[in-house]
């Protein structure tokens, strides 16, 4: 009954939004210059469809996007994930590496995208070396504060009942850590996809941040606005879906 | 092996690679300055500023908009936030805009702004305010949520108004959920704030890094990357104590 009307209500302020910005334009309020009318994006979408956008298809735009986040993302995790389990077992490990990590994990991606570009070149390299160093820090140090936090008491239960180190860890410290580990890699693709976008718009030939930047050049409103929705859409459905594999692969999680 | 001497082996180990890289020539220093440079670079921003700026002036730059972007980002979100949590209605009403814009990359709507609002202070400090807005409109509207039932009762059967239940009862109840995502929103509207300068700027740390970039002083590029690093813990470490000192009841 609750979830109906919190539905119908979403629905209708959507609407009404829907209905303020058509008015903005057919009220002549604002000139279509500066903002485009909801016909005029979907006149964009069903012609970019249709021709691509200056020689690129939306498809291709999507998929440049998406893929250079996934691959910087994916190069993190892999890296990240058992490093970060490494550094949470190991004091040594943890006190050579982690100062380096904790000394990268602050910083604005951003600010060091420049020099990434000047060492190696405006191709998706760089991007992806970016979008790495921004999810690696946060992947580690979770999957690390997740074994740190492991209860000792289970840990000492597998060691009485003759565990061995391999087995403790396999079977009581991993799983443990996995809930930790998990929000950790929700962070760091939600800011790799922010990153991914301004990567592009610095320097790119494709892309949907590409094709944004490349419309506001010649003040097509029309495809900006477009691409903002796109981008909007992309990430809660990336949001959403690791929300639901996280119920799924960590069904434990708040029952511990 | 003590942990600390792992710490400063690695560390040596680092700063003699660099050493290497920089000055038996491998790495031209065009790409990679040696340590030597690098301290001229910082002498040098120190005394002469960038570009007819002093370096404190784009410091000084960068930080205003991230106080006012922020400071206004989060008083904003909170107050949405705390209405969303409350009542029922205006979280229906306002959660599909909120959960549209907070996963939206900051720069997709930059260009936007940009167009409206020219590439001034304004488009900026826009900018940032709509990045702090729903990430501290979510925190406040969970921490509401998650405010137990049984203190909102107890204080219901001690006679408290709803007035006096908010006020006293769940504000401070959401209080480190408030602060949690106050931090949060800061380190997304610092990431933010560079993308801003290097997009439409002519002053701030982040301009100065990309401007370095453009005529290869990678030198001027790595100081400015410190700054930015140190200026970032500092803000997260001053949140933290206004934190600790606000919500000393947090964890107990």
């Amino acid at each position: 009954m609750r979830d109906w009307r919190s539905l119908a209500l979403g629905s209708l302020s959507v609407a009404t939004g829907l209905i303020v910005w058509y008015l903005i334009g057919a009220l002549g309020l604002v000139s279509t210059e500066l903002l485009a009318g909801p016909a005029d994006v979907w006149a964009a979408l069903v012609d970019i469809l249709r021709n691509g956008y200056r020689d690129t298809t939306l498809a291709q735009n999507i998929l440049a996007t998406l893929g250079r986040c996934f691959a910087g993302f994916f190069a993190a995790a892999v890296l990240g994930v058992p490093l970060g389990l490494w550094m949470g077992r190991s004091r040594m490990a943890d006190a050579s590496l982690n100062f380096v990590i904790q000394f990268l994990r602050p910083l604005p991606p951003l600010s060091y995208l420049v020099l990434l570009i000047l060492w190696f070149g405006a191709g998706d390299l760089s991007k992806i070396v970016l979008l790495f160093m921004g999810a690696f820090p946060t992947i580690a140090t979770a999957a690390m504060a997740g074994v740190r936090q492991v209860s000792v008491q289970r840990v000492q239960a597998a060691r009485s009942l003759g565990a061995t180190s391999r087995q403790e860890f396999v079977y009581v410290v991993f799983p443990a850590a996995l809930s930790m580990i998990f929000t950790g890699m929700r962070i760091a693709l939600a800011g790799a996809f922010s990153s991914v976008v301004a990567a592009e718009l610095m320097a790119a030939s494709d892309g949907l941040g590409w094709m944004v930047f490349s419309a506001s050049r010649f003040l097509r409103t029309d495809i900006i606005l477009l691409g903002i929705i796109l981008l909007g859409l992309f990430g809660m459905a990336l949001s959403r879906a690791l929300v639901a594999i996280d119920a799924r692969l960590i069904h434990w999680r708040g029952r511990e | 092996m003590r942990p600390w001497l792992a710490t400063a082996l690695t560390a040596c180990a680092l700063i003699a690679l660099w050493l290497w890289l920089t000055l038996s020539g491998v790495v031209s220093d065009l790409f990679l300055p040696p340590p030597g440079e690098l301290w001229d670079a910082l002498v040098d921003l120190v005394q002469n500023g960038y570009k007819s700026r002093s370096l404190w002036e784009h410091v000084a730059d960068s930080l205003i908009r991230v106080i006012v972007g922020f400071g206004a980002g989060a008083a904003v979100g909170t107050l949405l936030g705390l209405a969303m949590g409350y009542f029922r209605t205006i979280d229906a009403l306002a959660a599909p805009f909120v959960e549209f814009l907070r996963p939206l990359p900051q720069l997709a709507y930059l260009v936007l702004l940009i167009i409206w609002l020219g590439i001034g202070e304004t488009s900026k400090i826009t900018l940032l305010f709509l990045a702090a807005l729903p990430v501290s409109a979510v925190a406040a509207r969970d921490g509401v949520r998650n405010v137990s039932e049984a203190r909102i009762r107890v204080a219901q059967s001690l006679g408290a108004s709803e007035w006096q239940i908010f006020v006293h009862v769940v504000f401070p109840s959401a209080l480190a959920e408030i602060f949690t995502g106050a931090r949060l929103a800061v380190g997304i509207v610092y990431g933010t704030l560079i993308a801003s300068e290097i997009i439409a700027g002519t002053s701030g740390i982040g301009w100065m890094i990309l401007d370095a970039g453009r005529f290869l002083r990678s030198d001027y590029v790595f100081v400015g990357i410190l700054i930015i690093g140190f200026m970032g813990i500092a803000l997260d470490r001053l949140l933290l104590a206004v934190e600790t000192r606000l919500v000393h009841w947090a964890g107990r």
